[in-house]
């Protein structure tokens, strides 16, 4: 395999693209300057470190070491959707739903795949396990946090046809189905608009780099059909827990509709 | 979906249709609701007056099981609320929120939500009945959203109506209302209590409680008291 590689100091070239996004901020007074120096930084250092433990794991081949770094992805998925909503329950509570339903969704799209279809050796290889799951739980992650935000901001803007319908003997699932029917579309659209452009509009990371990295391009493609496939089922099943979880945290046990603050 | 069927209790005069014991709501540590008690029985007009933001909603809300109760009971036919499922209390205690929102769709299609909520469906005649007791005979067609105030308020009086409840709460039904459009809710709110209904009505405008007529409380500090003209 051969490709071109990228020195430290060419890496240090793609710094322009972070100084023209802040340049943009400064002129437009958006604000978000230190946002994008953090988030650059931020992500610099944990691709690097992520790197750096990806050849430590490859070295070493433990199950145990995988599955704590699966675990780990999880919980910082978890971590990161169930922040910054503004009217919804304390973070804590929304955590262990979060990490439910993005386990869920990322379990019902990994599970069959590892098992059938990509089946790796040993069954821990962390080379198959490590990247594949990585996007499952970060497109979950995506998909709960929209879900949630959504639902808790439209619970409380229309409020008062929530609590009409209740009043009229709807239960909780009728009374809200409006608002998680919109959540669950939105949630789906952008997967769904993926699946429709891929190849058209975008070559999606994975593929292109297999490709760079002078894979097959026939067996890239393959894996990135699969790919994009588990993605409409993590849309799909996060989404549709995550709205369960949403109306649980929203009505009491007697079906009345409950008031987060702001916070 | 589930029919109506509640467990039985010998329906007497002795026992109201809706009933309040010593209600408590606390909200966020702040008490709102004080030991309030109240009895409604059939073709009763309670109004309920106060200060806006004095608690009397949120004793409202609390009877038709809205709002989570801190203490006391709520009865229907003598029976705790706590043993029947929501869904059905809320279909024999009804309640029409201040400003009740319209959904989507025509009059008709309004007043048919509570019984399409349980699958089944209301005859045109039905839907013309309903609308007919709150003065609006052919409004059916009509899109809800597009009405003026006082008809909203009976399109939603109509759509509460269409349950067929034993018990009617009102949360300030005149409030956003113009002397005449007020004038009308409260005739039907009259008949209504005429042909059998329960009715309670929490209202800030001292002179429409007066023109209901029925008993009449005013909430101060947490609690029903009987209000002395």
């Amino acid at each position: 395999m051969s490709y071109v590689e990228v020195s430290v100091p060419r890496l240090a070239i793609s710094l322009v693209f972070i100084a023209i996004a802040v340049f943009v901020s400064a002129r437009l007074r958006l604000g978000l300057g230190s946002s994008l120096a953090v988030g650059a930084m931020r992500a610099a250092v944990q691709l690097v470190a992520i790197g750096y433990f990806l050849v430590f794991l490859f070295a070493h081949d433990q199950a145990w070491m995988v599955l704590a770094l699966l675990l780990a992805m999880l919980v910082v998925a978890a971590i990161t959707s169930a922040r910054r909503l503004e009217h919804g329950p304390p973070a804590r509570v929304l955590v262990v739903y979060a990490l439910a339903a993005i386990g869920g969704g990322a379990a019902v799209a990994l599970v069959p795949v590892f098992c059938f279809i990509v089946v790796p050796h040993p069954w821990f290889e962390p080379r198959y396990l490590v990247p594949i799951s990585g996007m499952m739980l970060s497109s979950a992650m995506n998909v709960v946090a929209q879900v949630f935000e959504r639902i808790f901001a439209s619970a409380r803007t229309e409020r008062a046809s929530i609590e009409q319908l209740l009043a009229l003997g709807a239960s909780s699932a009728q009374a809200l189905q409006m608002q998680t029917r919109s959540a669950l579309r939105a949630a789906l659209i952008p997967t769904i608009n993926g699946l429709v452009t891929v190849g058209l509009v975008a070559l999606p990371g994975m593929m292109t780099g297999q490709i760079l990295s002078g894979a097959d391009p026939e067996q890239a493609v393959r894996y990135q059909i699969v790919i994009m496939y588990q993605l409409v089922a993590v849309a799909a099943v996060s989404g549709t827990l995550s709205a369960l979880f949403a109306r649980r945290m929203l009505f009491t046990a007697r079906e009345q509709l409950r008031e987060y603050g702001a916070k | 979906m589930p029919s109506l069927d509640l467990p039985q209790a010998p329906v007497t005069g002795a026992v109201p249709r809706l009933e309040a014991r010593d209600l408590r709501v606390v909200v966020q540590g702040r008490e709102i609701v004080a030991g309030a008690s109240l009895a409604l029985r059939r073709g009763d007009v309670v109004t309920i007056h106060g200060a806006s933001g004095g608690g009397k909603t949120t004793f409202l809300r609390a009877l038709a099981l809205l709002t989570e109760i801190t203490s006391g009971a709520i009865l229907l036919d003598g029976i705790d609320a706590g043993t029947i499922a929501p869904s059905t209390f809320r279909r024999r205690v009804a309640y029409v929120l201040q400003e009740s929102p319209m959904f989507d769709g025509s009059v008709a299609d309004n007043v048919a939500t509570g019984p399409r909520l349980r699958g089944s469906s209301m005859s045109p005649a039905a839907i013309a009945d309903a609308l007919e007791r709150v003065g609006l005979s052919d409004f059916g067609p009509r899109i809800a959203r597009e009405l003026s105030g006082g008809e909203r308020q009976r399109v939603a009086l109509a759509r509460a109506l269409a349950n067929d409840p034993d018990v009617l709460l009102l949360d300030e039904p005149t409030s956003a209302l113009d002397p005449a459009s007020a004038g009308r809710v409260l005739a039907v709110v009259r008949a209504l209590a005429s042909s059998g209904l329960a009715v309670a009505v929490v209202t800030h405008i001292e002179a429409h409680a007066a023109e209901l007529g029925g008993r009449r409380f005013a909430f101060r500090s947490g609690r029903l008291e009987p209000s002395i003209d």
